[in-house]
């Protein structure tokens, strides 16, 4: 008798053990479906002004950071704008403008604080004191053959390091952050038009092929770019940036179709945010992406001559 | 006896299968004098047709039921399968799997486009006798061979000397081998004559089509009508490695780097403005867009603007395809009433986008001709006949603080779906975004 209630009791306990399973499973799955399908922006609001009611003219950069530290690339006017975003408040807008710098079209800062922005006219990355002065250009000293180099983007890691998308000699360098070169990482073979790079907490590289509307990417120790998607064009029209968070989920402006697609590390779809539009929450032809820890996402709108700040609600 | 039951059971097997056979060769069961002859004598006018010296095969043989059903058929002409198929049924693999290239009518089965089913005067029954047969189609090809001043031989012979009329399992545009193979069939490449032509370069293995049309031209050597001017000079070492050095085809410098040499002002101009087409200054240069020796395009173009700039701009490029249909099913169908507003602009549809961008660079987002989009719409528009709506500096759109009024305030230059190319279905819907108070 004894021995019966002690099999039932442990056909009992099996089935609990196998009911729990099932459930941390669900769950898992549910989280997995949650955040595959739930993250969306919520607008919070616009930027159109400096400190002193300028406008904004189509400002193409924009770099944030965990001390709440925005930079707009005001583009047209040639300068570089200076806000503080904490606790949903924008502050300030002071102008850095400097001779060595007009038409800022992608932008970076360092965990020092030192800003980074891409001369669009001049095609150089030019390096800025936290205060905005200047501090010199990134000439990737060291370089190896062919020397010259054209940046379309660029984009630094989690240690400073400087990774940039030299579309004359068709590669990806790495320098370290103080200029040196350190790798270079050659294109695939078959790619249409890469528009911008890059780089994942985990050193992973990602390309945006503009024309062919795909991904590829190279691990941090790989010798070469992969495919990472296929083409995405059935999601969007003319991707021109691609960024990531911290947890490798990819960020990618359709500048064309004025919309930000995400998807997951492995390039699988997440979804597709936002829309054309000329009132508030809406995009038009934007440009450049930039989200922080705290879930702040900014965009340079470009075509709407501002700014625009949501936030990732997951 | 069980031997003549074994023999007995025998033949009525092989019975069963001739007869089954015989069924299958006549389908409809027709008498045995039930052809071609039996065919003519209503269809008349066929007689003289047979007097043609090229008759398809079953017609010679008077298998008329070959394609045609005698009695009844679900396709025009009692044709017993789908005219598009028909050939088929004899002609199967007239186009090879994955073939490099295949004539878009022949897999399509428009096979009666050359072919005439019955009889010709020509042979394998075509239409045509021919090169009058392919530029019945392929005018512009046919008018380039008819004008050229400096002929290509076998053109002249006909075009099945380089090109397969089905389809080619070795090379594109049908041709009967690879372009460089196909012309070296001919053209001896270690001859002295043709070294010299070509400054003893070695381009036995080079892409003949980047200089010369094999169609004709009016250029001497059939080069194509626009020769870049190194190429006319022959002065090939301006760009190129000197013909005895190790790498004779490798060009001196990589890039925009190499053109510019010569073209410095028009590069300097380019790099003096704030905004670069961004092919420009990578790996491949200005030859994304131009041929480096000649091309049938001005400016050395590498094909007409739509397909040009479509390359990369696929996606502006679809769009413009799938507005076109639109418009003209949608203008078909409304019949008497004419449609009003354009769903297309037409400066994009005639490959014309150098009518708004410039193609190098500009001081303009979009690489835009003028900053100043009114002023840019009204070279074509006269936009204060179009409307009196408030436009210009000083005009603010009431849905952004940082935009003033102008036409791409109201249009979307590229189109959008709807009428008068406004991002909106209805004018309505377009006026009460800034007009709230009129929202219903």
């Amino acid at each position: 008798m004894k021995s019966l209630r002690k099999h039932s009791a442990q056909r009992i306990a099996h089935g609990v053990i196998i009911i729990f399973i099932l459930l941390v499973i669900g769950l898992f799955h549910s989280a997995k479906s949650f955040s595959a399908e739930t993250v969306k922006l919520k607008y919070i609001q616009s930027v159109y002004f400096d400190d002193k009611g300028g406008n904004l003219k189509q400002p193409e950069g924009v770099a944030c950071n965990e001390k709440s530290l925005l930079i707009v690339g005001d583009t047209e006017n040639d300068r570089l704008l200076r806000y503080n975003f904490q606790e949903k408040s924008l502050k300030a807008g002071g102008e850095i403008k400097i001779p060595q710098l007009s038409n800022p079209i992608r932008l970076q800062i360092n965990s020092k604080g030192d800003i980074f922005a891409l001369d669009g006219k001049k095609r150089r990355i030019i390096r800025l004191t936290p205060e905005g002065a200047f501090k010199g250009f990134v000439d990737a000293e060291g370089v190896p053959s062919p020397s010259t180099f054209v940046p379309r983007g660029f984009k630094l890691d989690t240690y400073d390091n400087i990774y940039i998308l030299d579309i004359f000699s068709a590669r990806v360098l790495a320098l370290n952050p103080e200029g040196k070169y350190q790798k270079q990482i050659p294109f695939p073979k078959e790619y249409g038009f890469f528009s911008d790079l890059s780089v994942d907490t985990k050193g992973n590289i990602l390309l945006i092929d503009c024309v062919k509307a795909m991904v590829f990417s190279a691990s941090k120790d790989a010798k070469d770019f992969s495919p990472l998607t296929k083409s995405l064009r059935e999601y969007l029209n003319f991707p021109t940036n691609i960024t990531t968070d911290s947890r490798g989920t990819i960020y990618i402006v359709d500048e064309n179709g004025s919309g930000i697609i995400i998807l997951g590390q492995d390039g699988s779809f997440l979804g597709r945010q936002l829309s054309m539009g000329w009132n508030e929450g809406f995009l038009y032809y934007p440009s450049q992406l930039c989200l922080n820890e705290k879930g702040d996402f900014f965009i340079a709108d470009r075509g709407n001559s501002r700014v625009q700040i949501f936030t990732l609600v997951k | 006896m069980k031997l003549s039951l074994k023999i007995l059971l025998l033949l009525v097997v092989i019975s069963f299968f001739v007869s089954l056979a015989y069924a299958q060769q006549n389908k409809f069961k027709l008498k045995p004098d039930a052809k071609g002859k039996l065919c003519l004598s209503c269809h008349d006018n066929f007689k003289e047709k047979l007097k043609n010296p090229f008759i398809h095969t079953p017609v010679k043989s008077g298998e008329c039921s070959e394609c045609h059903n005698p009695h009844t058929a679900s396709h025009g002409k009692l044709l017993d399968a789908d005219p598009n198929k028909i050939c088929n049924k004899c002609h199967e693999g007239i186009v090879p799997k994955n073939p490099k290239s295949s004539h878009k009518i022949v897999v399509e089965g428009n096979c009666v486009k050359c072919h005439d089913p019955h009889a010709s005067n020509n042979k394998f029954v075509l239409l045509k006798a021919g090169n009058e047969l392919c530029s019945g189609c392929h005018k512009n090809i046919g008018e380039t061979v008819a004008k050229a001043k400096f002929k290509h031989n076998p053109v002249e012979k006909g075009c099945i000397n380089c090109h397969d009329p089905h389809s080619s399992t070795k090379a594109k545009y049908l041709l009967k081998n690879d372009l460089v193979a196909l012309c070296v069939s001919c053209h001896k490449t270690d001859r002295p004559n043709f070294l010299k032509q070509h400054m003893n370069y070695p381009v036995a293995k080079a892409d003949c089509s980047s200089c010369h049309n094999a169609h004709g031209s009016d250029k001497a050597g059939i080069l194509f009508d626009n020769v870049h001017q190194p190429v006319a000079n022959k002065m090939c070492t301006q760009c190129h490695e000197a013909s005895t050095s190790p790498d004779p085809l490798k060009i001196k410098r990589a890039g925009f780097e190499l053109c510019r040499g010569c073209h410095s002002s028009m590069m300097n101009d380019t790099f003096n403005k704030n905004r670069v087409h961004w092919p420009l200054v990578d790996k491949v240069g200005c030859l994304n867009c131009h041929e480096p020796h000649a091309s049938p395009q001005k400016k050395l173009l590498m094909g007409d603007m739509k397909s040009l700039c479509g390359k990369c701009h696929t996606d502006t490029m679809e769009v413009q395809v799938r507005l076109a249909e639109k418009e003209k099913q949608e203008n078909a169908a409304s019949k008497e009433n004419v449609m009003k507003g354009a769903l297309t602009h037409n400066p994009i549809q005639e490959g014309n986008c150098e009518a708004c961008h410039v193609p190098h660079a500009s001081d303009s987002p979009f690489l835009l001709k003028q900053s100043k989009i009114v002023e840019l719409c009204g070279t074509c528009h006269d936009w204060l006949k179009h409307t009196s709506h408030p436009m210009g500096e000083k005009v603010a759109d009431s849905r952004n603080k940082n935009l003033r009024m102008d036409c791409l305030s109201c249009h979307r230059s590229h189109g959008t779906g709807n009428r008068h190319m406004i991002p909106f279905p209805t004018i309505t819907d377009l006026c009460t975004q800034c007009h709230k108070q009129f929202k219903r």
